[in-house]
C-alpha cells in the first residue's frame, strides 16, 4: 500500500484496539484478483465512506468483513475476533455485525415484524414477547411501526431497506456494513433512508458505508475512502477527500461523480 | 408567439368513477360464442357434442346402468374382507379421524385469530360446500348405492360431530390448543389401531378403499419427509451424503413404479436377516410406494431449492443464523410454496398408482371392482362399465379434490408475495 495517500488520523476504540482492522487482505477470483492488500482500519464510532468504480472491490471487500466471502491473505480482525475458518468465530462476529444489502433481502415468507424478530429470537434466543417489543422500538426508530404486520412484497423500496436496516439492528450490533444501501431506491425514497443511517450515525453506530452519496458522506463520514481495482487508493477525512483529493485517480473519479 | 408561456391551471375534473360494464346473457352469448362465423359454427359443434356427451352419460348413470352388482358388493369394495360383525370399527376410524382433524382445524384457526397477519374470512357455509363438494358427492353416490337407513343416519351424525368438533377446536383452552399437531397424529395412530386391536384386523388382510387410503396417505405421511431429506442430500456439501442421495434419485427414478412393487414383494426379504419376521404384502407396497414417490419429491423439493436467490442464503447468514436454521427457516419455507403444484401433483400421481398393487396380490377398489363381474350372479353379463365407473369416480374425488385445495393453499400462501 505504498501508493496510497493517507490523511487524517483513525481514531481508536475506547479499550485501546480500533473495532475492524484488516491488515493486507486479498481476494481471488480465480485468477481474478478483487482484492490486493487491503489495509484499513475502523474505530469505534467512527464513519468510513468507501467510494469508487463499480468492479473496484468494494462490495467484496466489506463482504469479507462478516465472512460472506473469503479472504484468501492477510488479516481481518473485529473487535478483536479474528475471521477465520473457524465457524464460531463467524457466528460471533456475524452477531455483532450487522449487514444492509442494496436489494434489501428481506425474507418474502416473513411479515416485517418476524423479519426483525427471527435473528433475535434464534440467534440471541429471545422470548416471543421481549423479541416483538425490542423490534417494535426498532421499527419506531426507522420509522415504519405501522408496516409491522404486512409482508415484505407489499411495502414500497424504501420502506423495505428501512426494515431491512430495523432486521440489522435487532441484532444489537457494534457494526453495520451498508453496501449500496440506495443505489436500488427512487430519488424520494433515498432521503429517508439516508436520514435513518444519519440518526444512527449520530447515535454513535461503527459503520462502514459503500455508497456515492456525496451528501451524505461530506455530512456524516469520519473519513472517506477510495477504492480502485481492488487498492485503497486514497483515504482522508470528507472535506480534504472532496476539496483537495491527491491521487490523480480520485481526481477523475471525483470528476466523474459529482 | 407568446413572449412567455403563462402557467395554466389546468381544470380539475372530478373522476366520474370506473367504468361501469354491465353485460347482459344475450350481449355475452353474441361476444364470446357468436362472434364470428367460425366461432359460431364452433359453439354449434361443441354445443352438440357436450349436449350428447351429458345425455350420454345421464342416460348411463339413471336409465341403462346396472347398478346391481355396485349396490350389492358395496361392503366389498369399501372394506373387502374386513369382518361383517366387525364394520362398527371403519366407521369408529371415520368418526375419530373427522373429529381429530375438525379438532385440529378449529384450534388451528383459533391460534391465527390473535395474529393480524395471518386473518383469513371466516368460514362460511358456502365456503365448506365448495371445499367439501367432490367428497360430499361420493358420499351422496354410496348412500343411494346402499339404501340402508343406517348408513344416512351415520354419515349425518359424522358431519354433526365434524362440524362440532370444528367449533369445539375453535375454543381448546390455549395449553391444549398448542398440542394440535400431537393431537392430530394421535387422532391418525387411534384411527388405524381401532380398526387392529383387540379383535379388529390387521392390515395386512385389509383392502378396498381402506387399503386405498391407508397406502395411499402412508406413503405420502413418509415419502415427503425422506424426498425433502434426499433433496438437501443433493445439494449438501458432504460428498459422501450427497452421492448416497443422487444414486438413490437416479436409480428409483430409473425404474417402473411395477418394478419397485414386485421387488419390494419377492426381494425385500433376502434383506432380513433368516428368522426376522417377514413384513406383509402391505407393507411391502407401502415401502415401494414411499421409496419411488421420494425420489420424486425430492427433485420436485431440488427445484424449489435452486429457484431461492443466494442473496437470501446470505441475508440469513448475516444476522447470524446457523447453517441448518439457515436451511430450516428461510429457504425450506420458500422453497417448498413455491412448488406446492408440483409436489400435489406428484401425491395425486401416487394416489392413482396404488391401483397398481393388485399385480402383488393386494385388492384396492379397481382390483375388487373387476373381480366382482365374476360372480356367479354377474358373470358374462358387461358390466365391465358400471363397476370401472364406480372405481373411476372414487379415484377422482380423491385427485381432484387434492388438486383443489392445492390451488387453495398456493392462493393463501402466496399472500404477500408480489
Amino acid at each position: 500500500m505504498s501508493d496510497a495517500v493517507r490523511s487524517g488520523e483513525a481514531s481508536v476504540a475506547s479499550d485501546g484496539g480500533p473495532m475492524i482492522e484488516c491488515r493486507g487482505v486479498e481476494k481471488w477470483f480465480g485468477k481474478f484478483a478483487a482484492l490486493r492488500g487491503i489495509d484499513l482500519e475502523v474505530g469505534l464510532r467512527e464513519v468510513v465512506v468507501i467510494v469508487g468504480p463499480s468492479g473496484s472491490g468494494k462490495s467484496t471487500f466489506i463482504r469479507c468483513i462478516n465472512r460472506l466471502e473469503q479472504h484468501d491473505r492477510g488479516r481481518i480482525v473485529v473487535d478483536g475476533i479474528e475471521v477465520t475458518d473457524d465457524i464460531r468465530h463467524i457466528q460471533e462476529i456475524r452477531r455483532e455485525v450487522g449487514m444492509v444489502f442494496q436489494s434489501f433481502n428481506l425474507f418474502p415468507h416473513l411479515t416485517v415484524l418476524e423479519n426483525v424478530t427471527l435473528g433475535p429470537r434464534q440467534v440471541r434466543r429471545l422470548p416471543k414477547q421481549p423479541a416483538e417489543e425490542a423490534a417494535m422500538a426498532m421499527l419506531e426508530r426507522v420509522r415504519i411501526p405501522e408496516q409491522a404486520h404486512k409482508y415484505p412484497g407489499q411495502l414500497s423500496g424504501g420502506q423495505q431497506q428501512r426494515a431491512a436496516i430495523a432486521r440489522a439492528l435487532a441484532m444489537e450490533p457494534k457494526v453495520m456494513l451498508f453496501d449500496e444501501p440506495t443505489s436500488a431506491l427512487d430519488p424520494e425514497m433515498i432521503k429517508e433512508v439516508l436520514d435513518v443511517m444519519r440518526g444512527l450515525a449520530r447515535s454513535g453506530m461503527t459503520m462502514i458505508v459503500v455508497s456515492h452519496e456525496i451528501g451524505f458522506a461530506k455530512e456524516v463520514a469520519d473519513r472517506v475512502a477510495m477504492f480502485d481495482e481492488g487498492k485503497l487508493v486514497e483515504e482522508a477525512t470528507p472535506e480534504r477527500f472532496f476539496n483537495d483529493p491527491q491521487h490523480e485517480r480520485t481526481k477523475l473519479f471525483l470528476s466523474q461523480i459529482l | 408567439m407568446a413572449d412567455r408561456v403563462e402557467a395554466t391551471r389546468v381544470e380539475q375534473l372530478e373522476p366520474s368513477g370506473p367504468p361501469v360494464r354491465e353485460i347482459g346473457v344475450r350481449r355475452w352469448l353474441r361476444e364470446n360464442l357468436f362472434n364470428s362465423w367460425y366461432n359460431a359454427a364452433l359453439t354449434l359443434v361443441f354445443g352438440a357434442v357436450l349436449a350428447w356427451a351429458i345425455y350420454a352419460s345421464l342416460r348411463f348413470v339413471f336409465v341403462t346402468g346396472r347398478w346391481e352388482v355396485v349396490r350389492r358388493n358395496l361392503t366389498l369394495l369399501l372394506v373387502e374382507r374386513f369382518p361383517r360383525d366387525q364394520l362398527w370399527r371403519p366407521w369408529a376410524a371415520m368418526f375419530i379421524l373427522a373429529i381429530t382433524i375438525a379438532l385440529f382445524l378449529g384450534a388451528s384457526a383459533a391460534a391465527r385469530r390473535g395474529d393480524p397477519t395471518r386473518q383469513r374470512p371466516p368460514l362460511t357455509p358456502v365456503e365448506v360446500a365448495r371445499r367439501m363438494w367432490p367428497l360430499a358427492f361420493l358420499a351422496a353416490a354410496l348412500l343411494l348405492l346402499s339404501r340402508g337407513l343406517l348408513p344416512v343416519v351415520l354419515v349425518v351424525a359424522l358431519s354433526a360431530a365434524t362440524l362440532g368438533a370444528r367449533l369445539a377446536g375453535e375454543r381448546l383452552p390455549p395449553w391444549l390448543r398448542r398440542l394440535r399437531y400431537l393431537l392430530l397424529a394421535l387422532g391418525g395412530v387411534a384411527a388405524v389401531e381401532v380398526l387392529i386391536l383387540f379383535g379388529g384386523e390387521g392390515w395386512e388382510r385389509w383392502g378396498g378403499l381402506m387399503l386405498l387410503l391407508f397406502l395411499a396417505v402412508g406413503a405420502i405421511v413418509l415419502s415427503f419427509p425422506l424426498g425433502v431429506v434426499l433433496a438437501l442430500g443433493r445439494r449438501s456439501r458432504l460428498p459422501a451424503f450427497r452421492l448416497v442421495c443422487t444414486v438413490y434419485i437416479e436409480l428409483i427414478r430409473g425404474v417402473p413404479l411395477i418394478t419397485l412393487l414386485f421387488m419390494g414383494a419377492f426381494m425385500l426379504g433376502f434383506f432380513f436377516p433368516p428368522g426376522f419376521p417377514r413384513p406383509s404384502p402391505v407393507v411391502r407396497a407401502l415401502v415401494a410406494l414411499t421409496l419411488f414417490t421420494a425420489a420424486y419429491v425430492a427433485e420436485v423439493v431440488r427445484g424449489g431449492l435452486q429457484s431461492i436467490p443466494h442473496a437470501q442464503i446470505e441475508a440469513a447468514q448475516a444476522i447470524g443464523l446457523s447453517p441448518p436454521k439457515v436451511t430450516r427457516l428461510v429457504v425450506l419455507p420458500q422453497a417448498l410454496r413455491a412448488v406446492i403444484p408440483a409436489l400435489v401433483g406428484q401425491f395425486i400421481s401416487l394416489w392413482k398408482d396404488v391401483a397398481l398393487v393388485s399385480i402383488i396380490g393386494l385388492s384396492e377398489v379397481l382390483n375388487i371392482a373387476q373381480r366382482i363381474t365374476q360372480q356367479t350372479d354377474f358373470r358374462a353379463q358387461g358390466l365391465q362399465a358400471e363397476v370401472l365407473a364406480f372405481a373411476g369416480l372414487v379415484y377422482w374425488v380423491g385427485a381432484y379434490w387434492m388438486s383443489r385445495e392445492s390451488q387453495r393453499l398456493e392462493k393463501r400462501l402466496g399472500v404477500g408475495e408480489r
